[in-house]
């Protein structure tokens, strides 16, 4: 296998985008991405686009609406999914893409535009990435797994509402220094914890954002890399795991077995362990599935992820830096581009470029991606070159 | 939008017995007659040993509530929308939970009768199909 290094990254406006159209948006993600990596689309041998959903897109085939409207004809491009991480799929087809050698300049784009439905349908189409036959006749939605895991959670280790309060307070912190952010507001723990319930025990500000956006990164091979960037940044372990469709048939209710999986899988190919992460993103789409992914990642032990939070470990100055980007709780998650947007943030950090975020002289980051409550996750590790 | 409503995705299936069983007042599991896996919900193969040999039987459905919620914030098909001007409604969603059986299996339940305030992980509970008006079946979580 080849060395695949990420020599380009592009992000547009996440946010209500009712100014844009999904193939315009991603053109702002592309165009961005083209100027960061001083190349043109000409350039670009291959490429890979994670959409999560036709009910959002109104499509068939929502990827050849892309490809044609970044005018990438005739060269491959196809689509990935994997619900929310379907952006992370996204990154990881590119990688085989290069590590393979079927091409050696990839562009892997990730898009959603999630706002064109209702909220009550969007809750709908989300509700379906459970098990559309056994759970949703009781009337499930994406909060409800996630509220389910979040009650077991507190159950068997004493996690606190208020350490739950306390993750949306903290993205939202970084959340106002990302220009990129769909909330920039400052939320504070009394806020937090008064808002109203929306599944039990998770709260309006537990959840993360109904968002449109897209962002896009360029990968290469080591010979074009060094050709093409003067800062690459190398993806040097890849996991992905899975995990029970219906939630009531897993072992451990306040785990996600395959995000564990993945995350042995990504240390073990890098040769690294948790210790060795300067800075992760990780898959916040409510606020206790930060504080599982603490520990499914082994940031902290089993049962003490409220604690790492209480403690502030996850600030930029703390034990391990998460989501200083303001996690999709705060920047949004526009479902397809999430995975691919993570790792436009863990580029910034690892190049020094992610401005008053900037987690000091971060050498090796981390994200993680989670679609659906579990189904699917994707851990993915980075090193600067 | 209960299991009946759900006819496109039980109905053409090879599991399609398991609503019939409900409204006759059994909720079953399967158990893979090699190696013995019991399911729940019911499968029609093993995803162990890949066998179809595949024996139905009734679960004895008592067990202790594993988690629970409450969805304040409903998917559209169950969304009302109050057309009154300047007014308001409270909604008070029925909890739905998980019943976690001595096997370890789990069924998932709306618990429409404990009231909400006095759930708790660990009690005990026990699962019953109930029909609805209109002949839709389901499953609640009643108190044992």
């Amino acid at each position: 296998m080849r060395k695949v290094a990420i020599v380009g990254i592009g992000h547009g406006k996440f946010g209500v985008r009712s100014d844009a159209s999904q193939r315009e948006l991603v053109f702002e993600a592309v165009k961005d991405c083209m100027n960061d990596a001083g190349i043109t689309i000409k350039e670009v041998d291959s490429m890979v686009t994670g959409i999560c959903s036709d009910h959002f897109s109104f499509a068939l085939q929502p990827s050849a609406m892309v490809h044609d409207y970044i005018g990438f004809l005739p060269k491959g491009n196809f689509r990935t999914e994997g619900a929310c991480a379907t952006g992370s799929m996204a990154v990881r087809t590119g990688w085989m893409t290069v590590a393979s050698g079927l091409a050696d300049v990839v562009l892997v784009v990730g898009v959603e535009k999630m706002t064109e439905v209702p909220t009550s349908v969007a809750t709908e189409i989300m509700g379906k990435g459970g098990d559309a036959t056994w759970e949703y006749p009781f009337g499930t939605t994406f909060p409800g797994y996630y509220a389910m895991i979040a009650q077991a959670h507190m159950a068997r280790y004493g996690t606190t509402e208020e350490q739950l309060a306390r993750v949306a307070v903290k993205n939202h912190f970084y959340g106002m220094k990302n220009p990129y952010a769909h909330m920039q507001k400052d939320v504070t723990l009394e806020m937090a914890l008064s808002s109203a319930y929306v599944a039990y025990p998770l709260k309006l500000f537990d959840c993360s954002l109904i968002t449109d956006g897209a962002a896009a990164i360029v990968l290469a091979s080591e010979q074009k890399a060094k050709a093409i960037s003067n800062k690459p940044v190398w993806m040097v372990g890849l996991g992905l795991g899975t995990d029970t469709m219906v939630i009531g048939e897993r072992k451990d209710l306040t785990s996600l077995r395959g995000s564990v999986y993945a995350a042995r899988q990504a240390y073990e190919m890098a040769g690294l362990t948790p210790d060795d992460i300067d800075v992760a993103t990780v898959h916040d789409c409510f606020t206790i599935a930060e504080i599982v992914a603490y520990e499914d990642l082994g940031f902290s032990k089993k049962g003490e992820g409220g604690k790492l939070i209480e403690e502030k470990q996850t600030y930029a100055d703390g034990k391990i830096p998460v989501n200083v980007d303001g996690g999709l709780k705060s920047k949004g998650h526009p479902v397809g581009a999430t995975g691919v947007s993570m790792a436009v943030e863990i580029v910034k950090q690892l190049r020094g470029e992610a401005g008053p975020r900037q987690v000091k002289n971060a050498e090796i980051g981390l994200t993680h991606n989670v679609g659906g409550s579990g189904q699917v996750a994707a851990v993915h590790i980075y090193r600067r070159g | 939008m209960e299991f009946k409503d759900f006819s496109l995705f039980l109905n053409h299936t090879k599991v399609k017995r398991f609503v019939d069983d409900l409204a006759s007042g059994k909720i079953m599991g399967t158990v893979c007659k090699k190696c013995g896996l019991k399911l729940y919900p019911p499968r029609a193969d093993c995803p162990d040993c890949y066998s179809t040999e595949i024996e139905w039987v009734e679960l004895k459905a008592q067990g202790k509530l594993a988690t629970f919620t409450m969805i304040y914030v409903p998917p559209d098909h169950f969304t009302t929308i109050l057309q009154m001007p300047f007014s308001k409604f409270r909604f008070d969603p029925c909890p739905i939970g998980l019943l976690e059986l001595e096997n370890g299996l789990r069924i998932m339940g709306w618990i429409p009768k404990v009231n909400p305030k006095e759930l708790k992980v660990g009690m005990s509970l026990k699962a019953e199909p109930q029909m609805l008006p209109g002949g839709k079946v389901t499953i609640v979580l009643n108190s044992v």
